[in-house]
């Protein structure tokens, strides 16, 4: 079973994301923040990490930069209600970007996408 | 010696007062003279044949004061002559002056260029001015160092001399009146009528061979003779003039070389005298003055037009900075606004479907909660449409190949043609050049009208065009399923409208106005046979603007 790690400072979208991928057949976890993302991260592996960019005065594209730095092998999900990010530089390290929607079926085929995709990289031991 | 005795004189002289008729030479007018012996012998009597024949008696007559008084009356007509001399002279130069006043009046008074030129080719060809045939103007062209011809005055032929004097002769007209009435009626004339002259007559500057050249070196007239033999003188110019006599006035203001004049007489052959030259040198002062002063004020007032037109420029940018500042401020609260409402939406969206998942189509509360979902989608998307309208406020272009944007725009639109049967044709332009676009707006833009086009109907065709027209490339998209009548062509473009045949929301006008803020035209014909067309004109260059 995947393990994701769903970064958002919604209470109630946290709660979605788990509800729905947890159907989906994964192990979520959540944070509310960097500061408890970080932790998280430190304590456990994930095989993926879903993020907020606006996560109130935090910025979720930090914490992107500092998985890239720290843990380069998980793939991130940048999700986020702003799709000016789609054309921010900064936003192009994280493997995907999806625009937030009540409608998961995007972020749920892009989670399934960039899975295998590590899959298969790591079977091909890249 | 003997004295004849002298009683009878054939002159009035010796009588105190005389009637009329007893001197021939007193007429009308002289009728104070009748009674003034000594006035009536010194204005009179000294230059009457009676006087002169009382006189050789007088002489004859052996009186010993007749030689004495015979020198004293040669004396007396010899400096009478000379008075009267200078008196012409003296009237001359008053007519002179008085005429170079009336002209520096006028120069000075205008800063007109053509009006100055008006009054100077007038005042050297007028008769009341210095009467010369003809009159060419050439004037420096400093950045090319070349004096070239500009403006001319006289006839061509002999017979228009005669018409043109006749006319001058019968009007009555003073200097300035003479030039007023060249300015209006005749300048553009004279100006056509000498062109093929005009447009040859070009003397280098720099040439001190030349005699134009020379007399503008020299600061001094050059009165030109026997102009088709010298040295100084191109012949073929010689030949442009066609004459062998005229005159060269260098005009200089200050130390700027401002152009010069050339006269002649070329109808009459009238011989140009030293005192003809020196009275037109005077004048030449004042015109290059004049000439000097209104290229001035002609330079100083394209400057003030080209201030104008900046400033004008600026005012349009300011206030095109201050619309732009509030339409960022109108795009941060729309976007501010819409990611507020988009996160509780997505929440309300998303626990909807989670519960419509696990609802079993038995439960009549199914149907109130796909209703959530329809309606959360719905909102969702004209939040999407708002917040691509605050992108949109701010273009960024680059440039693109024009088959590209439309290629990737079918791209965007082929699941949904595939899905509805219809069919995009692209006939691509060859070899165009690239477009000065925002891409993704752009992009944006063709795929609205496409799904526009699509929208609602089944089994159709598109046929899309690029093609190079000036400095732009159409892009043409052509719909030949539809029919739109006028109001349903305006709604199509007018924001929230609705129009049964081309659905509602903000596509079309939101695509039009993105399009607009890049200076790009979106025109749609709909003729009432049928069919619709869309052209859109992308820039081939960052400032080409149709």
């Amino acid at each position: 079973m995947s393990r994701l790690l769903v970064v958002d400072d919604e209470a109630n979208i946290r709660l979605l994301y788990s509800e729905e991928l947890t159907d989906e057949g994964y192990a979520v976890e959540t944070a509310g923040n960097i500061a408890e993302a970080v932790e998280k991260l430190g304590q456990q592996s994930f095989d993926l990490a879903v993020l907020d960019i606006k996560l109130k005065n935090e910025s979720g594209i930090e914490l992107l930069q500092k998985i890239v730095k720290e843990r380069h092998d998980m793939p991130v999900i940048l999700c986020s209600a702003f799709s000016c990010y789609k054309d921010d530089f900064s936003a192009w390290l994280a493997d995907s970007y999806v625009v937030k929607s009540g409608d998961l079926t995007e972020l749920k085929e892009e989670i399934k996408r960039v899975l295998t995709k590590k899959s298969q990289r790591r079977a091909a031991g890249l | 010696m003997e004295i004849a005795a002298i009683t009878e004189w054939e002159c009035c002289w010796d009588r105190d007062s005389i009637v009329m008729g007893d001197c021939p030479n007193i007429g009308e007018g002289d009728e104070d003279l009748l009674s003034s012996r000594s006035r009536r012998i010194l204005e009179k009597c000294c230059e009457c044949e009676k006087f002169k024949r009382d006189m050789v008696r007088f002489r004859d007559s052996g009186h010993p004061l007749a030689p004495v008084f015979s020198i004293l009356h040669a004396d007396y007509r010899r400096q009478k002559t000379q008075i009267q001399s200078l008196a012409n002279f003296l009237d001359t130069k008053t007519l002179e002056v008085r005429f170079l006043h009336e002209l520096g009046s006028v120069l000075q008074s205008s800063v007109d260029l053509d009006e100055v030129l008006s009054v100077a080719l007038t005042a050297i060809t007028a008769g009341k001015g210095f009467g010369m045939n003809r009159a060419f103007l050439l004037l420096a062209d400093k950045e090319r160092h070349i004096l070239k011809g500009h403006l001319a005055i006289g006839p061509r032929s002999a017979e228009e001399a005669g018409q043109t004097w006749q006319e001058i002769e019968s009007g009555d007209q003073d200097l300035q009146g003479l030039s007023q009435l060249f300015l209006k009626d005749k300048l553009t004339a004279e100006r056509n009528k000498f062109h093929d002259i005009l447009e040859r007559l070009i003397v280098p500057l720099d040439d001190e061979q030349h005699v134009i050249a020379r007399a503008l070196e020299e600061r001094k007239p050059i009165l030109v003779t026997d102009a088709f033999h010298r040295q100084d003188l191109d012949i073929d110019f010689a030949r442009l003039l066609g004459v062998d006599t005229f005159l060269v006035l260098p005009l200089i203001a200050r130390n700027r070389r401002v152009g010069a004049i050339i006269a002649d007489n070329f109808i009459t052959h009238r011989t140009i005298t030293e005192q003809d030259m020196r009275s037109i040198e005077t004048f030449t002062f004042p015109v290059a003055f004049a000439i000097e002063r209104a290229s001035l004020y002609e330079r100083v007032q394209e400057e003030v037009d080209k201030l104008r037109q900046a400033n004008l420029r600026l005012q349009e940018q300011q206030e095109q900075l201050v619309r732009m500042e509030k339409m960022a401020l109108v795009g941060r609260i729309t976007s501010s606004i819409a990611h507020s409402i988009r996160n509780p939406l997505m929440v309300i969206g998303g626990f909807a479907r989670s519960i419509l998942k696990n609802t079993p189509d038995s439960d009549p509360k199914r149907t109130f909660i796909e209703s959530i979902v329809t309606e959360a989608r719905q909102l969702e998307e004209v939040l999407g449409e708002i917040l691509t309208y605050s992108d949109a406020l701010f273009p960024t272009c680059d440039f693109w190949d024009p088959n590209q944007l439309v290629e990737s725009s079918l791209r965007d639109v082929q699941e949904r043609a595939v899905a509805q049967d219809y069919t995009c044709r692209f006939h691509a332009g060859e070899q165009l050049p690239e477009v000065y676009i925002d891409f993704k707006q752009t992009t944006y833009c063709i795929r609205n009208i496409l799904l526009s086009t699509i929208d609602g109907l089944q089994n159709g065709v598109i046929d899309i065009s690029t093609r190079v027209e000036g400095d732009h490339v159409n892009v043409q998209i052509v719909d030949r399923n539809r029919t739109l009548s006028e109001d349903e062509l305006e709604a199509l473009l007018t924001p929230f409208t609705e129009t049964c045949e081309m659905g509602s929301g903000l596509n079309m006008a939101l695509s039009r106005s993105m399009l607009d803020k890049q200076n790009i035209p979106l025109m749609v014909v709909a003729p009432p046979e049928g069919g619709v067309t869309y052209t859109i004109k992308l820039p081939t260059r960052k400032e080409a603007t149709p």
